[in-house]
């Protein structure tokens, strides 16, 4: 990843729903999670309430703007235990 | 230097001023609970006087009623592994307990081995148990771990927990 590319991941049912786990776009300014959901097309204009965001590994909001060389992922409800 | 509070964690009402021990592993082999417990225990500079755990296994019949084949546990690298210290931090501050130690296991689990285990030493029975009970449910929620169970060869993601 260069300096100036976002990461994006996809886990579990996301991934699989998508065909893809993991992308590097490059960086737009004042990009934020909910405008990479939607330019990727990943179903509707903005994530089911139960997906939630992570940046850089920890959980964010969807409208965190989002800076070059972050990682962002896309996470299906959680159930671990 | 200490990180800034956790929105998604409960606050401190009174902080410990001891760092209670964390130990948290995930493990992709199986791993026998009380032998766990056993090594930990003979780590520890402090026996305390309580100690409160809970281990769970996989059932052998996934949440359809159909016998289960396996049940995979994904996570995210990194991510989960911080998560869960955060989430034993936090609670062992909050309810001022000496240590607390979390396994997991993560990709594919047998019917009836061991998923999970916490411990918690304290030096009263209602700081342990409290704790324990708060981390694995803590977890349940806020850890990154998505469950799949296999079926006849077939997976199929689960979207929420089984009921307390």
């Amino acid at each position: 990843m260069t300096s100036g590319e976002l990461r994006v991941r996809l886990f579990a049912a996301l991934r699989e729903q998508a065909g893809w786990q993991d992308r590097l776009l490059a960086h737009q300014d004042g990009m934020t999670a909910r405008a990479l959901w939607r330019g990727l097309e990943l179903g509707g204009s903005e994530p089911p309430a139960t997906v939630r965001i992570a940046i850089n590994q920890e959980f964010g909001a969807l409208d965190t703007v989002l800076a070059p060389g972050d990682e962002v992922a896309f996470l299906p409800p959680i159930n671990g235990g | 230097m200490p990180s800034p509070p956790d929105p998604a964690l409960p606050p401190d009402p009174a902080p410990h001023q001891d760092p209670a021990l964390i130990d948290v592993e995930l493990s992709a082999d199986p791993f026998d609970p009380l032998l766990t417990l056993e090594r930990w225990q003979a780590t520890l500079p402090d026996a305390g006087a309580a100690e409160a755990h809970f281990s769970g296994r996989v059932r052998p019949v996934a949440a359809d009623g159909s016998p289960l084949e396996a049940l995979e546990l994904e996570h995210y690298p990194g991510m989960t592994e911080r998560r869960i210290e955060a989430i034993s931090h936090s609670l062992a501050r909050r309810h001022g307990v000496m240590a607390v130690l979390v396994r997991h296991r993560i990709g594919r689990i047998a019917p009836n081995e061991a998923i999970v285990l916490v411990a918690v030493v304290a030096d009263r029975r209602g700081p342990a148990l409290r704790c324990c009970a708060e981390v694995l449910e803590t977890l349940k929620h806020e850890a990154p771990f998505w469950k799949r169970e296999w079926i006849h060869g077939r997976g199929h993601w689960l979207t929420g927990n089984t009921p307390l």
